[in-house]
């Protein structure tokens, strides 16, 4: 099989377009795995994952792909796709999970928490307790997340994805970071709370 | 830089922090407090990433998306194929169209079938009006356009390259509208000054459907 290591996406993209099924596959395999997870994080659903990173790349057959590189790279554009199948998936209702915490008009107050909530935790606590609380972030908050954090992305391959200015990306991560603390706190609290009881000897 | 300068633009999570921003959390216990919770939260996000990153799409997507390109470009074969020959199609089929169309303009007037030697236009009153080339120019001693040559006798002169009506063969006589170009066309001795006017023929038509040979009626229809 022909590798394509140094080819950039839109050489893949272009390759694509004239027919070439190496540079297709290439470029699937390079972009699959963050589709998915974004599609997966976002609608909370493997199989709705499945659907929606396949229909990613078979927007990129068709005759009337809109990719435009001037407009962002082809892995925002991919995004892009994935996101708005996403909204489709859930207006349709068909989602396997209910989103927790879905009102997106809700403006988080300003938070400052000053108290690490991961401190003292294990690699593993820290992952759990973390996936949690990016799942129970409000949809508009945990794009950003899974974006620019789990995914790595640029705010402007962000923005472009999103559909947004790049500020609002910037202003939407910040409040994003602050409700993963806050929600980290929560839960430590109860945990710190059973942990300070100590046990005593029964006086009866 | 003051506090909310410092929240307005953070500094990214794996980024180098500016000097102003290094500054601020320097003097500022607050901001220095929160802003390492931020930073814990980061290598948290860090580590989640790394631990996401071994999950993919299962392999029955990669073969679903490959087919669907494959299924494609079959396609994408089949319409290129139909790109070079559409327009030769599209061509053939006008020309097919306007033969047709000649075909049924040539057929106004009902075709009656003649005898050889018995043809006789139902109007022949007169001599045709048209003023031949042909009677002009020494094109008209052509063997081909001779009116003898075309077997029916009766003012009918033989199409260049048609062959000869034999006396027991059955000829179709058709009234046509035709314009004078199209005649000259087929290489009759017409005038070029009448050459975009409609005159009236009659086109003998061997059994082969095929023209061969045409007389001239003038423009009231009778000879």
């Amino acid at each position: 099989m022909v590798q394509y290591p140094l080819e950039t996406d839109d050489d893949l993209f272009f390759r694509l377009r004239k027919g070439d099924e190496q540079a297709f596959a290439a470029l699937y395999r390079r972009r699959q795995g963050a589709i998915y997870r974004f599609a997966m994080h976002m609608s909370g659903s493997p199989s709705a994952a499945e659907d929606i990173t396949q229909e990613v790349f078979l927007a990129l057959l068709r005759g009337e792909c809109g990719y435009d590189r001037e407009r962002g790279t082809l892995s925002g554009y991919l995004f892009g796709i994935a996101r708005k199948l996403v909204l489709r998936n859930l207006e349709r209702g068909r989602s396997d999970v209910a989103l927790e915490g879905d009102e997106d008009d809700a403006v988080p107050r300003e938070l400052a928490v000053t108290d690490d909530p991961l401190a003292g935790l294990t690699r593993h606590e820290t992952i759990e307790a973390l996936r949690r609380a990016v799942q129970a972030l409000p949809r508009r908050y945990r794009e950003v997340v899974v974006l620019c954090d789990l995914e790595e992305l640029d705010y402007a391959d962000a923005a472009v994805a999103l559909g947004c200015p790049i500020g609002t990306v910037r202003s939407r991560m910040h409040r994003a970071r602050a409700l993963l603390l806050e929600k980290l706190n929560q839960e430590r609290k109860p945990r710190l709370s059973v942990e300070a009881w100590k046990p005593m000897r029964c006086a009866v | 830089m003051n506090c909310q300068e410092f929240w307005n633009a953070p500094p990214r999570q794996g980024r180098n922090v500016t000097p102003e921003q290094a500054s601020h959390v320097a003097a500022c216990a607050a901001c220095a407090a929160q802003w390492e919770c931020h930073r814990s939260l980061g290598a948290g996000l860090r580590s989640l990433a790394e631990e996401l990153r071994r999950v993919e799409a299962p392999p029955r997507v990669e073969a679903g998306v490959i087919a669907a390109f494959r299924s494609q470009a079959r396609s994408q074969v089949r319409h290129s194929g139909l790109s070079w020959w559409t327009p030769v199609f599209a061509w053939a089929s006008t020309a097919a169209a306007m033969t047709a169309l000649a075909f049924f303009l040539l057929r106004t007037v009902p075709s009656t079938t003649v005898k050889p030697g018995t043809v006789a236009a139902p109007h022949r009153t007169a001599q045709p009006s048209v003023q031949w080339a042909a009677l002009e120019t020494p094109a008209a001693a052509d063997a081909d356009l001779d009116e003898d040559s075309a077997g029916l006798g009766d003012g009918f002169i033989r199409l260049p390259n048609a062959t000869r009506i034999e006396p027991n063969e059955d000829v179709n006589v058709v009234r046509v509208e035709v314009t004078g170009s199209a005649m000259i066309a087929m290489g009759l001795p017409v005038s070029e000054d009448r050459a975009s006017e409609t005159l009236l023929a009659d086109v003998a038509l061997g059994p082969d459907g095929m023209a061969r040979a045409v007389r001239f009626v003038n423009d009231s229809g009778t000879f």
